[in-house]
Order: structure tokens, then C-alpha cells, then sequence
């Protein structure tokens, strides 16, 4: 049995020798604004790409950070209610005006809201590895304890910015543009970079996949375990607080409701993307594209004119059903 | 008959008031504070309680709030074993707290239903009746838009589906009846700011003229005026919400072109309901049946009435 | 083809030029393999042979590419995923196959229970299970969950599956790598008796002695490819290991080279105790290869692991050139130079899931940064290196490390650990489960390495192993050291009376 090969076969090689679970995700994008792009031609216009792409940045942040979660094997449920609390920190700070200088307010809030960030993560981490629970129950349990906390802060009701100095400054940051790109999606692009060259360029990233794929074989490598899932939910708690940075100047305003089921849309995004939920290899890009697909779903469901606005969430769920079984052919066959 | 028997209940209770000079106690049981409108119904039902005790020595009102239909069932309990001669009730679920309810009910006391009736909302549940007008809420944004924009294309936000909401969707139908004011879509936004700035967003993307948004609610409001306000667009001539929040009265009573009117549903129905129990105890006036407060029609020239700034919706 | 010619009984089962290929990568050249009524078969051959592909293809897990496969002399398609169990084909895993939150019991009976009204019958499951033990001759619990058995008890139970479904083939990939000698020998003797009510049995080991000892035939692949069967009366253990190698096998075990008299003491261990060991104490002489013997559950692992720091001790201590090591702190054991190699190669030394390469350089990812970040080249030169000096063999340097064979995921896990530089290194049976050729490759690096002046400590549970490899050897029994036998002294009999409490040396 002689192995000559033939065009194709070093045409399937090469194909083989792609990675498919790294690149479905990116085919299913295409695919969806393909699909997109014959439900409504107005879908295709750059500002409503810009539009969906600036309004998935919340969530495409947050993948980004439970990507190391779930890559090391844990799971962080408390998200949501993250975004609530320290937005409405952020912006009862904000209210103060402690400072003079509304500039200098602002920054101080935003290095107010990464520090609240790194604090909450640093507390799922602490009682998850330290306490020795199931990051399940710590995560619903803090998931309540942010969300009551919010809700306390406003009483049930809205936390609103209320210096309009604040807000004309800070609202650049949601509604601006740097060369005529939101800065949202270069902020959120940028925090991916920062992510993609944390998990596959440094030692830490390494010892994620590590700790996720098996904590003996980690452990036995003379990997500080704990110190890993530690760090990985403060990676968590600050591209929360990256969130909260960019959802605070849209509409300058929090309430109890705010965040809510984020944590489930974060998730489905990172597992969209092509990480595996029960930990061991991390796909910080394609959590990116599996939180713009969530975000496209809902787009071209209102774009079109002939689904039942009572459908929607039905088709959502078919629909995010349908790209992980596309990419599950495709890994199998690879 | 019912009346009759209710005028002899009253008699016998203003007696007991005059003879022993304290005590009549009402029992306050609504939702805990979870969204917007509910703060705003604790804030209303605390303010009104300490008016009437302000202004009558011998009555006392205890507010309790309650997360949920089970724990709302044990404050229920709490309250019946402190004595209360009546009861105003907001439920969490109203059928899930039926039983509850008449259970209380059938003890002789007098018991005064807000906003939410289960479906045999009766006279076997209540004495009493206090509630919203969703349909009202449609019909009133409905009107007003018929009136001033005969020929205008609207985009509707919804809230969830739910009756409430199919009720205003009625009464904003019947509103724009007979005009040439068109529904360009209807979609839903959950009453929340975050899903309402992402459907106007893709409203704007879709339709290239837009006069009118009914949003029907005044957070989802916040959320219609982000996404206008980004895009720059002129051709949207204003947004209607509805509910009575402080930020969109404050709007309205500013004269911002964008918020001309509001629709109230307001939280303070609670205090109206108490303030009624109150007063029907006392045998200042009979009180029975149900009593719809009115959707009112909020213009700059009305709006200081309904404004609340220490509110926190 | 074979040594038994068409005349004679009619095999039970038969592959006719069986071809198989994964993708682009051919495994399995046409080879021939008949089983004959009751006999007991060997099949051999280096890691990466195709012995695991053949059996799995005979057992109707895998599909063959081109050939045939007969039963009782007429073509048939194997049903996959286990369902040749109904026409009397059963597969023993390498990696045991148990759900480990059954019991006993549901084992045995899972997929075929007993029912009685539509309940299930457990009384009477028990009582067949208990029979089905007792046949094997082990004391077993029947309601003991998977999960709290030894490796040998869950092999047990394995056997007993395969026994009470009525196989006529039962094939045993491995079946003795994690048994103990007694354990061994009760399951050669049911083996023996059930070859002898017409069970067919096909083997595949890499212990010469065992094949010897049981097998009527032997069939050698080499690289995929049929080399010979033969009836095993003809063959020598030898013989055996040449066709399985291709070329001459010199002598296993590189020559002993005694540490000088006055080579300094490197590592000093005294009155160690953790949980299960207690007061253990040596001294490891620079240069020296020091065995460590006994019956698997005597301590020997949970020593060593206390000594590379991945385990807490309560008293005593560790000293390693003079300098005393802090107990559970693997940093301070890399600083000393001490690296440990685990035994289970695949639960705690390597993710099977990722490539060759993150693997090799998981434990000293320090090494390969520049300003913070990884460096590509650098690690590819580690790899280099590696692959040059444990040759390595993979087609493709990209493959995941679950599919390589046994032996060259060995030599990764101790190049792994070779990347450490390590002064003192202690690897834990080194070759488990791994060819001859392989084997004598790890013994020829390991005593190189010795000779180079580092100090190392072999635990095996191969008694060849320990005896040809060690200065000196030290034998373990219930957590406590029984004694040190060096030179002369280092014989079978020695060890084994020291290791089963016999004798306690001087």
C-alpha cells in the first residue's frame, strides 16, 4: 500500500491539518450574514454591522474572560449580576463629584470599576479554591449576592448618572469613533488581543489548558493549581469591569434588572466558539465570533419581515442548536 | 345587599374606634422592590402610611414587602395574627395568593385588591378594587398620536407577552382606530432599557421614516432615546412611554420636544388605595367595588402634579 | 500461511488479509490471524505493531479497510461498539472499561439484567456474581462500587463480565500490566481451566515469561505486518523478542556500574512519615541506581512522591546536598534538582488531549519565555532535542499524544521530565506496559545518565527490571523499608521475602 499523494489528497491534508473546531465558528458567521444578507439587504450596511458589532461588545468582553474560566475548568455564573453591582458602584461614585475636574472624575471611575472587578472575581476565586466548592454553587450564590447588593444600592429602582458634564465626556466612550470605528469594538478587539496573547503566548495561558484539561497531570508539573483558577476568575471580574466601562456611558443608567442572563449569553458564546464547557482548551477569537453570533441571531429575527415577533426566541434557540451541530460535523470529520 | 351588609361592618368598626379610641390597624402587603415600579409602589405605600398615621392618632399602618407568592402568603399569616381590620393587598401572583387572600377575607376583614386581580376577581375575594387601566394606557398614547399625527408611521415596543400587555396593544389599537396612523412593526423589548436600545437600534436600521415610538413603558423610553439620539436621525418626532417615572415627567414638564406626554400608570395607586380603606373605615365615605385609576394623560401643563423627585422611580 | 495448515479443526474466528489505515496513515498490512477452539494465542509485537488495532477489528470495535473476518468459517460483519458480545466475542480493555459508580454487580450485569416482574432481580444477580467471583477464585464484594477496587480487583471483575457472558473468544489486551504475581497466577489457572472447556483466548503482552508459560500459539507483527505464528513449544523467549524487534536483541540491561566508594551522598532521607509511610530512611550516592522493590500498595509511590514535594510529610526529613528540602513544595524540589516521573503516564504525567510539543515544555515553560511571552523558536528546539535524544517516533509531530502508541508516550513524559535537568531523578515504574525495544532503550538512557554522575531511583514492580538495573535495591512492605540488598545479595528470592514480610534484614 503505497502512499502517493495525489492533488487532492495533499489538498485534504492541508485541510486536515486545519484545525476545524478553531475555524467553525468563523464559517458559521459567514454563513449567518450570508443568510442575513438575503433576509433584509439593509443587514449587509456597514452601520448596522458597526451597530451589532458595538452592541455584542458587553457581552463578546465578558466571553473573553469566562474563556479562561472555563478553560480552566471552573465556571462563573455570577457575570450578570457583576455588571449590575459595579455599575451602579461606578455610578453612584460618579454622582459624588468628589472631584472638580469631570475628566478626572471619570478616570477615577473607571479605575474605581477595574478594581471592584478584580475584587468580586478574586472573591469567587478565593471561595472556590480556597473554600474547596463546586464553582457552580459559589458562583450562584455571589450571582444573588451582587444582584441583591444592586438592588439594595438602588432601592429597586434606576441609578442614574446625574452630571451632564459626566455624561457628555463619558458618552464618547459607547458612541464615539477612533477613524471611524466605534470605540467599543476596538476596545472589546483589544481586550481580545490582550486575551489571545495571554493564553497562547505566556506560561499562565499554558497552565489554564493545563489545569483544565487535568488538574493531576497540572498539579504533578508542579503547577500551583489554585493559583491558576484564582487568577482566571480575576481575569473574569476585570473583563466584567471592561463591560461595565463601555455599558455605563450608552445609557448612563443601571438598574436591578441590569445584566440579567448575561452570564448564560457569555457562556453560550465561549461554548459557540468552540471552547469545551468541561474545561482544556481555550478559543479566545472564537468566543468573539460566537458572542456576534448571538448578537446577528436577534438582528436579522427583527430585520426580516416575516418571522412572529412570538417565535423569536424559538428560532434563537434552533439557531444556536444548528451552529454547534455544524461545527461538531466538522471537528468529527477533521 | 352587599352594600348593606358592608355599611353595618363599617358601623361596627367605627364603634369599636370611638369606644377604645386607637385602633384601627391596617395591614400593607406588596411586592418587595424588584424593578422600577415596584420601588416606586414601596415608596408610595410607605409615604402614604405615614400620612394617614400623621393625620389620625388611632391608626396604624405596617407595610411589609414580600419577594415572592410564599413568603407574601406567611407575611399575610403575620399580619392576621397582629389584629388588622383591613387589608390592602398588591399580590406578587394573584392566583397563586387566592386562597391567601380570602382566607383573610373570610375572617371579616375588609380587603382592598391593587392592580393585580386573580381570575375570579370577585366580591367572595375583595371588598375592594384599585386598579391600573393597561387598556386605558394603550388607548390614551393611541388618541393622542390619532389626534396630532393623523398620518404618522409608528414602531411599537412591547413588553413582554403577557395580558397586560395584550390589553394595552387593544387599547392602543383602538386608539389610532379611524386614523391613517400606521404600525410599521411591533416587537418585543421586556421592559428593560438594554432590550429596548437594541430594538430601536435595528428599527432604525430597518425603516428609513419613523415618526412616533409607543413604547409603553418609561425605562424601555430610557433606552428608545439612546438609540435615536446616536443615529442622528430628525425624522423621529417624538416617543411616548407610559408608567409616571420621575425622569420622564421631568421630561414632559420641561417641554422636551421628544417626550411631549406621558400615559401614567402610576405606583401611587397604592396610596390611593389606602387612602381609600382609610377612609371607608372611618365611614367618611362608602367604599366598595372596583375603582380604575384613570390613565391619565400627563402634559407639561399637569405634569408638576404627578412629579415625585424623592421617588426612586 | 500459518503454522497449523487448512486441515484441523475449523478456527473460531479468522482475519484474511485484515488491512486498516486511520486516514492517510496505514496501521495493518493484510495480516492473517486464526483462533482455534481452546487454545490459548499470543499475539506480540513492538508498541505501535498494530496489535491493538488488529484485536479491536476482531472484536468488531474498529471497522478493517480492506479483508475479511470469519466466524466459525463463514464471512461476517462485526456489529461495533461492544455488541459482538452476543455472538461470543469478548474484548478486555487495556484501559478498563467499568463505570466507576457501579457496583460489582451492576457490572456484571449491565445491559442484561435480571428482572423478575419488570423489577430488577438483585438477590439473584448477587448470587450469579458471587458464583462468577468465586470461579476466579476472588473474594471480591459483590455490592463493592468500581471505584474503591484495586486496579487487579477491577481486572478481576473484567474477566468475570467476559466469563459469565459465554464468550468462546475472549481477547486481553494487557491483561496482567497492573496484576501482582498471586494475581497473575489465579488468573492463569481460570484461563487454563476454561482453555480446557473450549474458551479461546488471545493475548497480547509484553511479558516473555508469561507468553511462554501459557500460550499454545504465538503470532509476531512487526510494523503492522504478519511475521510468523508458530506453535509456542518451537520458539524460545529470544526467538520471540528477535521477530518482534527485526534484528538481534543484545543483552536487556546495559552493565552495572558501581557508584565510586567516596561518590558524595546527594539525597538523605530520614525517618520520613506521611500518612501510610512510616520512618523510611536511605541515602542516594551520586552516580548510583538505586531500586526500589515491593507489591504494589506498599508505599513505594507515596515515598517518592513525598520526597519530589507533591506530597505532605509529617516527620523526618529531606536533604538534598545539604541542604534540607521543605515538605509539598515542588519549586524548592526543582531548585534541588530532584524530578519525579509518575507511573500513570496518562492520569498524571501527560495531557493526552494536546501535542507533543506543550507537553514537553509544561513543567519548564520559564525556560522558553522572552519578555514574558513564550518563544516559538525555543521550544522547537527543545523539541528537537528531545525527539533526538528518546527518539521519538511519530508520523506527524502534530498528532494528539492519546494517539500515540504507549512507548513513545513514555519517552515523552520522560523527556518531559528530562527537561528539568534534574540532579536526582526518580522515575516510577518506567516501563509499564511499553515493547522490549522500548524498554531497553529507557534502561540504556537511565544508566547513561547514572554514568554521567546523576543519581536515580527506580521503582518497578517488574522484579527483571529491578535486578538488572540497580546497585542496590531496597524493598518496601506496608510503608516501612524492610531492607537494603546490594551486590550479590540482590536476587528474586531476597526481594520477594522481604517484600511478603518473611524475612526483615540486617
Amino acid at each position: 500500500m503505497s502512499t502517493q499523494t495525489s492533488p487532492l489528497t495533499s489538498i485534504r491534508r492541508t485541510l486536515s491539518s486545519v484545525d476545524m473546531r478553531a475555524v467553525a465558528p468563523f464559517i458559521a458567521l459567514i454563513v449567518l450574514i450570508i443568510a442575513g444578507a438575503m433576509v433584509n439587504p439593509r443587514f449587509v450596511g456597514l452601520d448596522n454591522l458597526a451597530n451589532v458589532a458595538t452592541r455584542c461588545a458587553f457581552i463578546a468582553t465578558i466571553a473573553v474572560g469566562a474563556t479562561f474560566v472555563i478553560s480552566s475548568g471552573d465556571l462563573d455564573l455570577s457575570v450578570g449580576s457583576m455588571v449590575a453591582f459595579v455599575a451602579s458602584v461606578m455610578i453612584l461614585f460618579m454622582n459624588t463629584q468628589v472631584f472638580a475636574s469631570p475628566l478626572m472624575m471619570v478616570l477615577t471611575a473607571v479605575l474605581l470599576a477595574m478594581a471592584l472587578g478584580a475584587l468580586c472575581g478574586l472573591f469567587n476565586g478565593v471561595l472556590t479554591t480556597k473554600g474547596q466548592l463546586e464553582p457552580f454553587i459559589v458562583t450562584l450564590g455571589t450571582m444573588g449576592i451582587f444582584r441583591g447588593l444592586t438592588t439594595w444600592l438602588s432601592q429597586g429602582g434606576a441609578i442614574t448618572l446625574q452630571a451632564q458634564e459626566q455624561q457628555a465626556l463619558y458618552r464618547e466612550v459607547y458612541f464615539g469613533r477612533f477613524f471611524g470605528v466605534p470605540w467599543p469594538i476596538l476596545i472589546t478587539l483589544a481586550v481580545a488581543l490582550l486575551g489571545s496573547l495571554l493564553m497562547y503566548r505566556t506560561r499562565f495561558g499554558r497552565h489554564v489548558v493545563a489545569v483544565g484539561s487535568n488538574r493531576e497531570v497540572a498539579r504533578h508539573s508542579g503547577i500551583n493549581v489554585s493559583r491558576v483558577r484564582l487568577y482566571a476568575f480575576m481575569i473574569q471580574g476585570l473583563t466584567v469591569a471592561v463591560a461595565v466601562i463601555l455599558y455605563v456611558p450608552r445609557l448612563g443608567s443601571t438598574s436591578s434588572t441590569t445584566g440579567t442572563m448575561w452570564e448564560l449569553q457569555a457562556i453560550t458564546a465561549v461554548v459557540i466558539g468552540g471552547t469545551a464547557l468541561k474545561g482544556g482548551s481555550g478559543r479566545v477569537w472564537g468566543s468573539i465570533a460566537g458572542a456576534f453570533i448571538l448578537e446577528l441571531v436577534g438582528n436579522i429575527m427583527l430585520l426580516s419581515n416575516f418571522i412572529s415577533e412570538y417565535l423569536l426566541l424559538a428560532i434563537q434557540g434552533t439557531i444556536i442548536i444548528l451552529a454547534m451541530l455544524v461545527q461538531r460535523s466538522l471537528t468529527r470529520r477533521a | 345587599m352587599r352594600k348593606t351588609i358592608f355599611g353595618a361592618l363599617l358601623a361596627s368598626a367605627s364603634f369599636v374606634s370611638t369606644a377604645f379610641a386607637a385602633d384601627l390597624t391596617i395591614g400593607v402587603s406588596i411586592p418587595a422592590a424588584d424593578h422600577g415600579w415596584t420601588s416606586g409602589v414601596v415608596f408610595h405605600a410607605n409615604r402614604i402610611a405615614e400620612e394617614v398615621m400623621g393625620s389620625y392618632d388611632d391608626v396604624e399602618v405596617i407595610v411589609k414587602t414580600s419577594p415572592d407568592p410564599a413568603s407574601q402568603a406567611n407575611a399575610l399569616q403575620d399580619l392576621e395574627i397582629q389584629g388588622i381590620d383591613a387589608l390592602v393587598i398588591l399580590p406578587t401572583d394573584p392566583d397563586a395568593l387566592v386562597n391567601a387572600i380570602m382566607e383573610v377575607k373570610s375572617k371579616g376583614t375588609f380587603v382592598a385588591l391593587v392592580d393585580r386581580a386573580p381570575s375570579n376577581n370577585d366580591d367572595s375575594v375583595r371588598d375592594l378594587y384599585v386598579a391600573g387601566n393597561n387598556y386605558g394606557l394603550g388607548e390614551a398614547a393611541g388618541e393622542y398620536i390619532a389626534e396630532n399625527n393623523p398620518d404618522a408611521k409608528v414602531v411599537v415596543i412591547r413588553g413582554m407577552p403577557i395580558p397586560i400587555d395584550q390589553e394595552r396593544q387593544d387599547g392602543f389599537d383602538a386608539g389610532i382606530e379611524g386614523s391613517n396612523v400606521e404600525v410599521l412593526d411591533r416587537q418585543f423589548g421586556n421592559w428593560n432599557r438594554d432590550d429596548a436600545f437594541r430594538v430601536m437600534q435595528d428599527y432604525l436600521t430597518k425603516f428609513d421614516d419613523i415618526d412616533v415610538v409607543w413604547c409603553q413603558d418609561d425605562d424601555m423610553a430610557v433606552g428608545v432615546l439612546q438609540a435615536i439620539e446616536q443615529s442622528q436621525r430628525d425624522d423621529i418626532q417624538y416617543v411616548i412611554g407610559g408608567a409616571g417615572s420621575k425622569d420622564m415627567i421631568k421630561m414632559v414638564m420641561d417641554g422636551d420636544p421628544m417626550m411631549p406626554v406621558d400615559v401614567l400608570y402610576p405606583p401611587a395607586m397604592v396610596g390611593t388605595a389606602i387612602e381609600m380603606t382609610v377612609a371607608g373605615l372611618m365611614g367618611q365615605l362608602p367604599v366598595a367595588g372596583v375603582y380604575t385609576i384613570d390613565a391619565t394623560l400627563v402634559t407639561p401643563e399637569n405634569a408638576e402634579e404627578y412629579y415625585f423627585p424623592d421617588s426612586p422611580f | 500461511m500459518s503454522a497449523i495448515g487448512d486441515q484441523g479443526p475449523v478456527p473460531i474466528l479468522a482475519a484474511r488479509g485484515v488491512s486498516k489505515s486511520f486516514g492517510e496513515v496505514p496501521v495493518l498490512f493484510s495480516v492473517d490471524l486464526e483462533i482455534l477452539p481452546g487454545e490459548v494465542h499470543a499475539l506480540m509485537g513492538e508498541n505501535g505493531a498494530g496489535k491493538s488495532t488488529l484485536v479491536k477489528i476482531l472484536s468488531g470495535f474498529e471497522q478493517p479497510t480492506a479483508g475479511q473476518i470469519l466466524l466459525d468459517g463463514n464471512a461476517v460483519n462485526l456489529p461495533g461498539n461492544g455488541h459482538s458480545e452476543r455472538l461470543g466475542i469478548a474484548l478486555i480493555h487495556q484501559e478498563l472499561n467499568l463505570a466507576e459508580h457501579l457496583t460489582v454487580t451492576e457490572s456484571l450485569f449491565l445491559g442484561r439484567e435480571i428482572t423478575k416482574f419488570g423489577f430488577l432481580d438483585r438477590p439473584a444477580m448477587r448470587k450469579v456474581a458471587r458464583d462468577a467471583l468465586d470461579e476466579l477464585g476472588t473474594d471480591i464484594h459483590v455490592d463493592a462500587l468500581i471505584s474503591d477496587l484495586s486496579l487487579a480487583d477491577k481486572q478481576m471483575v473484567e474477566i468475570a463480565k467476559a466469563i459469565s457472558r459465554n464468550a468462546r473468544v475472549v481477547f486481553m489486551d494487557e491483561p496482567t500490566a497492573v496484576l501482582s504475581e498471586g494475581e497473575t497466577d489465579r488468573l492463569f489457572a481460570q484461563v487454563r481451566r476454561l482453555r480446557a472447556e473450549g474458551t479461546s483466548f488471545v493475548f497480547v503482552s509484553h511479558k516473555l515469561g508469561e507468553v511462554m508459560a501459557l500460550s499454545d500459539r504465538v503470532t509476531v507483527l512487526r510494523d503492522g505486518q504478519w511475521i510468523k505464528t508458530d506453535l509456542t513449544r518451537n520458539l524460545t523467549a529470544d526467538r520471540i523478542a528477535q521477530l518482534m524487534v527485526g534484528r538481534e536483541l543484545s543483552d536487556l540491561y546495559p552493565v552495572k556500574h558501581e557508584p565510586d566508594v567516596d561518590a558524595e551522598e546527594v539525597l538523605t532521607v530520614e525517618n520520613l512519615s506521611t500518612g501510610f509511610v512510616k520512618d523510611a530512611s536511605f541515602t542516594l550516592q551520586r552516580g548510583e541506581i538505586l531500586g526500589f522493590s515491593g507489591l504494589i500498595g506498599s508505599g513505594r509511590t507515596e515515598l517518592m512522591e513525598a520526597i519530589a514535594g507533591l506530597r505532605k510529610y509529617h516527620s523526618g526529613s529531606v536533604t538534598v546536598n545539604g541542604t534540607p528540602l521543605p515538605s509539598a513544595n515542588m519549586a524548592a524540589t526543582r531548585e534541588a534538582g530532584v524530578a519525579y516521573m509518575t507511573k500513570d503516564r496518562k492520569g498524571r504525567g501527560l495531557l493526552v488531549g494536546e501535542r507533543i510539543r506543550p507537553n514537553l515544555t509544561l513543567q519548564t515553560l520559564d525556560l522558553h519565555e522572552r519578555w514574558g511571552m513564550i518563544s516559538g523558536t525555543s521550544e522547537a528546539k527543545a523539541l528537537k532535542r528531545a525527539n533526538r535524544r528518546f527518539d521519538i517516533r511519530v508520523r506527524d509531530p502534530r498528532v494528539m499524544v492519546s494517539q500515540m502508541s504507549g512507548g513513545n508516550q513514555q519517552k515523552l513524559l520522560l523527556a518531559k521530565i528530562m527537561e528539568l535537568a534534574p540532579g536526582i531523578l526518580i522515575v516510577d515504574e518506567p516501563t509499564r506496559g511499553i515493547d522490549v525495544g522500548t524498554k531497553q532503550q529507557i534502561y540504556q538512557f537511565l544508566s547513561v545518565l547514572a554514568r554521567e554522575g546523576h543519581a536515580v531511583i527506580v521503582v518497578s514492580s517488574e522484579m527483571p527490571e529491578i535486578i538488572g538495573l540497580s546497585t542496590r535495591v531496597a524493598v518496601m512492605r506496608e510503608g516501612r523499608i524492610m531492607g537494603m540488598l546490594t551486590g550479590d545479595g540482590i536476587q528474586e528470592n531476597n526481594i520477594m521475602r522481604l517484600a511478603s514480610g518473611l524475612r526483615v534484614a540486617a
